[in-house]
């Protein structure tokens, strides 16, 4: 109950604040609220771990406005899930101030930024924590404190992001699915090498050359993703995330030929720890592309294909389930009044270490309702490894979302 | 004796090209004068700013509506820079498209997806798709070049719908292979060169869609915009009607209101 009082007062002293005071000269208010239900076919395979969750989700967007140059936006976000303590959780997502001028634009707050140009992972995206609890499918983001200035010159567009504070990923209670450690004994979360509170920056250059849309990027500061510690404490088993700070340099290019995108997202990343607990550099890629054909089902409707290949040099000793995996999927578009929309895709160990099939599936039903069907399957992962642990967490979302 | 000669060979040339104006021009040479004549009243016009409404109506007469508002800026020398930015339906708000068109070759594009804050290139070959699921395709509504179609004229006859005015009739063919069509029919008034029907015919050269121009407003003196369009398919019965609700010329908008940054901005 304590997250919905919170979420209340906040939307109310923030919409107070904005619309008294302040007296902005455009200002805009809506909010969403998305029933779902989360079900898991297969047994689970820790004792106190629940079949099926049942959520709300509750999303308010303020946005205002004082003159052309400036403006606000405020995102907070709820949710509250009848198993899973951990999963119910409150977040901001934006609560952004930013003004600009011909050439420049500066915000302060915390907020969201995508970087990336694939679809299976974005390598470079590493502004943002994901919301792991919340989207197992990683597209989700936790809000960000930041201070950003970007410059657009004709050389390209300049982006500046000074981080004060690092967020946690957010993973499962006790009662919660795909969840990593068994025993779920967390112990407290490392920082090695500062604080939460220990600065983080980055920069990035990206710019368009005709049919070429290239970035290269620099980061310094923790691992968005954790290093699992296991230790032994009282004759338990202790598993305790530890995020390491990284420096890197990545980029991506983007090649748009006629129905075709050709796609690369590259990273060198230095100072995160492997599965086997040891530092070091390494390399990763995702490399592919992104083909259409327009008005392929009943005259209207388009049908993409998506092909990409994720490369990470430290095969088996990388955390990351996608190491040495083809992704291979197809959007169906039908372009109609509904706004149907699919994405099938899998993903293929090249190592032997099983699949993932994923679905994402969405439609209009009214002017304000949507419908939407996730799912995803985790099959004959590799003893040990992240899929196996997930062997038993196959899982379909239904979801209705309405406009108010 | 230079000076007479020059002179000379000036009247030769008025003469030459007025004898091939009104003698020797070719249908496909009268098509394209027109072409180039109707984009001149166009011609100036620096920046739009305009906001619409559009009605979806399936055979069964079902409606859906759609809302938003495009910006437009002239650009010397090459194609127009544009801005979409969807208001309604609640789930695509804030969905916005940038587009530079170019007057050879495929134009650039970016899609906004508001939800996850990315700004995503795609291909401009989906100017034959449906925009946002109506009858209109992207190409029907993104800046018309002169050099993206061939023409040719075909005859004067009265305007439809309109008879004491005389319209010309005239067929574009798109240069673009990605175009969904293989030639436009348009009937377009001879006094102000205002398009007022367009037939649409498919890959296989069967007609497909029929859209018509009315309540036609000048502003500035010289500009004139339709607002309201009507687009039917005659392959499924299917309507979608486009009213705009207001438009602003010249409202100072500049370049850098047209570039990655200013789209992630737009409402």
């Amino acid at each position: 109950m304590k997250i919905v009082i919170k979420y209340f007062l906040l939307l109310l002293l923030l919409t107070k604040a904005s619309l008294a005071d302040l007296k902005p000269s455009f200002i805009e208010f809506e909010n969403e609220i998305t029933f779902y239900a989360w079900l898991f076919p297969e047994s689970p395979l820790y004792t106190n771990q629940k079949h099926n969750n049942y959520s709300i989700a509750l999303e308010s967007e303020l946005y205002s406005e004082w003159s052309k140059g400036n403006n606000l936006v405020f995102r907070p976000f709820m949710l509250i899930d009848n198993q899973d303590n951990s999963r119910s959780h409150f977040d901001i997502r934006e609560a952004l101030y930013s003004w600009y001028g011909d050439d420049w634009e500066s915000s302060i707050g915390v907020g969201q930024v995508f970087w990336g140009v694939t679809e299976s992972k974005n390598l470079v995206d590493v502004i943002n924590q994901f919301d792991a609890v919340y989207d197992p499918l990683f597209k989700t983001k936790l809000g960000q404190p930041l201070a950003n200035l970007t410059l657009i010159r004709d050389s390209g567009y300049y982006e500046l992001f000074v981080l004060p504070y690092f967020r946690e990923r957010t993973s499962p209670g006790k009662k919660g699915r795909l969840r990593l450690d068994p025993e779920f004994s967390k112990g407290s979360t490392k920082f090695e090498g500062g604080s939460q509170w220990t600065p983080e920056l980055a920069l990035r250059w990206s710019n368009s050359f005709s049919d070429y849309d290239i970035s290269v990027h620099s980061f310094i500061g923790y691992s968005r993703e954790p290093s699992i510690d296991i230790n032994i404490e009282d004759g338990k088993l202790k598993y305790e995330p530890n995020y390491q700070r990284v420096r890197q340099v990545g980029g991506t290019i983007q090649n748009t030929f006629e129905a075709t995108l050709y796609k690369l997202e590259w990273l060198f990343r230095d100072g995160q720890k492997d599965s086997n607990f040891k530092r070091g550099g390494y390399f990763a890629s995702v490399l592919g592309f992104e083909h259409t054909l327009y008005k392929m089902i009943g005259d209207v409707g388009d049908l993409g294909f998506l092909v990409e290949y994720n490369f990470d040099s430290r095969k088996s000793r990388s955390s990351d389930l996608l190491q040495d995996d083809i992704f291979i999927a197809a959007r169906l578009t039908l372009n109609d009044a509904d706004d149907t929309q699919m994405l099938l895709g899998s993903i293929l160990d090249l190592d032997g270490d099983g699949q993932m099939y994923q679905v994402d599936f969405g439609k209009r039903l009214d002017d304000s309702l949507t419908f939407g069907i996730k799912g995803a399957v985790y099959q004959n992962g590799r003893r040990n490894s992240n899929l196996y642990v997930l062997r038993q967490d196959s899982w379909v979302e239904i979801n209705f979302k309405q406009y108010f | 004796m230079i000076i007479f000669i020059r002179i000379t060979v000036s009247i030769l040339i008025i003469l030459l090209s007025n004898i091939s104006l009104t003698l020797a021009e070719t249908p496909e040479e009268k098509g394209l004068r027109l072409a180039i004549e109707a984009d001149l009243t166009g011609e100036g016009f620096i920046d739009t700013v305009s906001s619409s409404q559009m009605t979806l109506r399936n055979a069964q007469g079902e409606e859906s509506i759609r809302e938003f508002s495009s910006k437009t800026l002239e650009v010397e020398n090459d194609g127009d820079k544009s801005i979409f930015i969807f208001h309604h339906p609640k789930d695509v708000k804030g969905t916005a498209t940038l587009t530079f068109t170019h007057k050879t070759g495929p134009d650039d594009q970016w899609l906004y997806l508001p939800a996850l804050k990315r700004v995503k290139r795609i291909s401009s070959d989906n100017r034959s798709g449906a925009f946002v699921g109506s009858e209109f395709a992207y190409e029907d509504l993104s800046s018309q070049e002169i050099e993206k179609y061939t023409y040719k004229w075909i005859e004067d006859v009265p305007c439809p719908g309109d008879e004491q005015s005389e319209c010309y009739v005239s067929e574009s063919y798109p240069v673009e292979k990605s175009s969904g069509y293989t030639r436009r029919v348009s009937w377009v008034d001879i006094s102000e060169h205002r398009a007022r029907k367009i037939e649409f015919y498919d890959r296989k050269d069967k007609l497909l869609k029929t859209l018509i121009f009315t309540d036609y407003k000048q502003y500035l003196g010289k500009f004139w915009t339709a607002h309201t369009l009507k687009m039917v398919n005659h392959n499924t019965g299917k309507e979608t009607d486009i009213a705009i609700s207001e438009t602003k010329y010249q409202t100072g908008l500049k370049d850098s209101d047209f570039n990655r940054q200013s789209l992630k901005r737009a409402r």
